[in-house]
């Protein structure tokens, strides 16, 4: 295939936005925001927890349960995405015609099962934040 | 990807109907749990699902091939190849299953037990996906959807320090075996270029390696991964630390799934991928000299050195499930006798003709025979255990044929079956291993000059020998129960009531007899079986077909 610089125009582009709106992420705020500094404030940022501290500190088991049940509904995205790219180009011509048809009904089993998990965190209360 | 291939693929769907079903039910069990708790509702449930799948299982006819060159095919690319050694393992997984279900019944509370039921029909689903693995990928998969909600099976029912260090314990040990056995198969992967179970045979024993001058050693560091990898759910000897631990931290039923369980799925395992290594490599095959000795010899110590320390440590044991955690060991000793053989047994017919009857089909009796008096001997603990009065020492036991006649004569005739007495299955599953360690015969060409046989006859011994070590600590408890008086002040134990952990009892001691009176009822379909998993390379498939 011919190298074409013209085709990667987008990305450069792409590249050049990101880059300028980080630096006018950090310097527009400055400019333009009030600036009121109290000492929590001035903590670095550690989603939340107290940056100095214990380190075995204890945690609420609901944070593992969301985590666990994005990492779900991550694993699903991860294992969707490459059939939706290949379903109807890779299946579409010689032998794997046949396997196009059982793959769909795989992936409908797959997420059936994925909604049995779902609704079972929901039926257990993983949702209620107690 | 060629038509035929697409559709062996196809083909395998309709096989693994039963492991379907059992996650089918597994799922309704997890769901309908939420809506309503109770032990005798899911109980019946997973037991109904278990024996339907039993059904489906036996009245499943053999696939039927348009021509010898599909069926070739199919053994070469289906990811499930289900052979009748395949249909006598899932028999055993789904029957051993019922039992365990009966056996966790009452053990359960109301609000565990759609989750405990669950766990375990996948557990089941998970063996009978071993059974009829003809994949590398399959194969792992089977043996992860076993370990993984073993886990939760042993976190489920309690919540003591004990419990929780058994059930850490296990999942560490667990998923650093998985590690070391992917370690192995991608090595057998490299070897062979495929992750056909067949095709790696095939390319094992044909001419192709030496095309692809594989590095001297590589099978030999591939096997040894996979048997270290299958060696923790066998509880081989350098694997065997965590069973008495996590037996004894956690509740009986769950003790007697990981004594069954994991050490099926781990022989099957095993037989799938070593068990039928053809003997004739050699040297101009691209390996080391005499690879297939080197792998016989590797399972040779590791069936001795398993078996004599399982029994070794056994006899300082006081608590019950410790010792029987230890005499579990001793038993994957024992089976580990008829891998070693099987690459030996009857190669003077040379490899075209290999017949591994003797030492395969000799493993399956043995899982049978195990299953039945381990499964039973933990089932009897279980039925006279109370909140009140657990049974968890030997001592606990003292006197139990004056309070419990009947259940003292049961857990002896365990004992007697483990011990390996004539008229229980466990001496019929011994005889065979131990018969077919002294049938093996010297090669007079081979580069060891011809010292295999006796080797073997040496093998032999020291399993005869251990049998004789294990007499003690099993007529110990024996011993307490029908020589010793209840101990003064001690309240007798209560005598059972029917329930279905009692029927599992049963259900042990019948199958303990009848495979120790009639033995042919397994051992023949055994052998067929395993005459039938001749070496792929070598045989047309047809014959394969009409063994079935």
């Amino acid at each position: 295939m011919d190298f074409a610089l013209s085709t990667y125009y987008p990305i450069f582009l792409f590249l050049a936005f990101l880059i300028l709106f980080a630096i006018a992420g950090t310097i527009v705020p400055h400019l333009v925001g009030p600036q009121r500094i109290t000492p929590v404030k001035q903590m670095p940022y550690e989603s939340g927890m107290d940056p100095i501290g214990d380190a075995r500190k204890r945690y609420d088991v609901k944070f593992y349960l969301i985590a666990i049940l994005f990492l779900v509904f991550d694993v699903e995205l991860l294992f969707l995405y490459p059939w939706a790219v290949s379903a109807y180009e890779l299946f579409s011509e010689g032998a794997l015609t046949a396997l196009k048809e059982p793959i769909f009904w795989e992936v409908l089993v797959f997420l059936a099962t994925l909604a049995v998990a779902y609704l079972y965190a929901w039926r257990r209360g993983v949702f209620k934040w107690r | 990807m060629n038509p035929l291939t697409t559709e062996s693929i196809l083909h395998s769907f309709p096989l693994i109907i039963p492991e379907a079903l059992l996650c089918l039910v597994a799922c309704v069990l997890f769901l309908g749990g939420t809506f309503r708790p109770g032990r005798h509702l899911w109980g019946s449930v997973a037991f109904l699902a278990l024996v339907v799948a039993q059904i489906v299982v036996s009245t499943t006819p053999p696939r039927a091939f348009a021509s010898s060159e599909a069926a070739r095919s199919a053994l070469f690319s289906a990811p499930i190849w289900l052979d009748s050694y395949g249909v006598l393992i899932k028999t055993l997984a789904l029957v051993g299953g019922m039992i365990l279900v009966l056996l966790s019944w009452n053990e359960i509370d109301d609000h565990h037990a759609p989750e405990y039921h669950g766990c375990l029909l996948t557990i089941i689903a998970g063996l009978c996906f071993t059974a009829g693995a003809n994949d590398l990928v399959t194969l792992f998969l089977a043996l992860e959807l076993i370990s993984i909600p073993t886990y939760v099976l042993l976190y489920l029912p309690r919540v003591e320090a004990t419990a929780q260090e058994a059930a850490l314990k296990y999942f560490l040990l667990s998923i650093f075996s998985s590690a070391l056995l992917l370690f192995g198969f991608s090595y057998l992967y490299g070897l062979s270029g495929t992750t056909n179970l067949h095709g790696i045979i095939d390319a094992v024993a044909g001419q192709d390696l030496l095309e692809a001058r594989v590095v001297p050693g590589t099978l030999i560091v591939a096997v040894f991964m996979v048997v270290a990898g299958l060696g923790f759910k066998i509880t081989a000897v350098p694997f065997h630390y965590y069973a008495a631990d996590v037996y004894q931290g956690t509740t009986t039923p769950c003790a007697a799934l990981l004594a069954y369980v994991p050490k099926v799925a781990g022989f099957v395992a095993l037989v799938r991928v070593l068990g039928f290594l053809p003997y004739n490599l050699g040297a101009e095959r691209g390996f080391g000299p005499m690879a297939t000795s080197q792998v016989s010899m590797l399972l040779w110590i590791l069936a001795a050195v398993t078996m004599t320390t399982g029994n070794i440590l056994a006899l300082w044991q006081t608590n019950l499930k410790r010792l029987l955690a230890y005499s579990s060991v001793a038993h994957a000793g024992y089976m580990l006798i008829g891998l070693a053989v099987a690459p030996h047994i009857n190669f003077r017919t040379g490899p075209t003709a290999l017949i591994r009857a003797g030492s395969v089909d000799a493993i399956l009796f043995y899982l049978a025979a195990y299953g039945a008096m381990t499964i039973g001997a933990f089932a009897v603990l279980a039925c006279l255990s109370s909140r009140e009065r657990p049974v968890e020492e030997i001592k606990d036991l003292e006197g139990l044929s004056r309070s419990n006649p009947g259940i003292a004569l049961l857990l002896a005739l365990f004992l007697f079956s483990l011990l390996g007495m004539p008229l229980t299955a466990g001496f019929w599953g011994k005889a065979l291993l131990f018969l077919s360690a002294f049938m093996v015969e010297s090669d007079p060409t081979a580069l060891d000059g011809g010292s295999v046989a006796r080797w073997f006859r040496i093998l032999a011994i020291i399993g005869a020998i251990n049998a004789a070590i294990a007499g003690y600590y099993y007529l110990r408890v024996i011993a307490a129960m029908y020589l010793l008086e209840p101990r003064p002040g001690e309240k007798p134990l209560p005598r059972p009531k029917l329930s279905p952990a009692l029927v599992a009892v049963f259900a042990c001691a019948a199958i303990t007899l009848l495979l120790g009176v009639i033995p042919s009822l397994l051992s023949n379909r055994a052998q067929k079986a395993a005459e039938g998993k001749v070496p792929v390379a070598t045989l047309p498939v047809e014959q394969q077909q009409a063994e079935r």
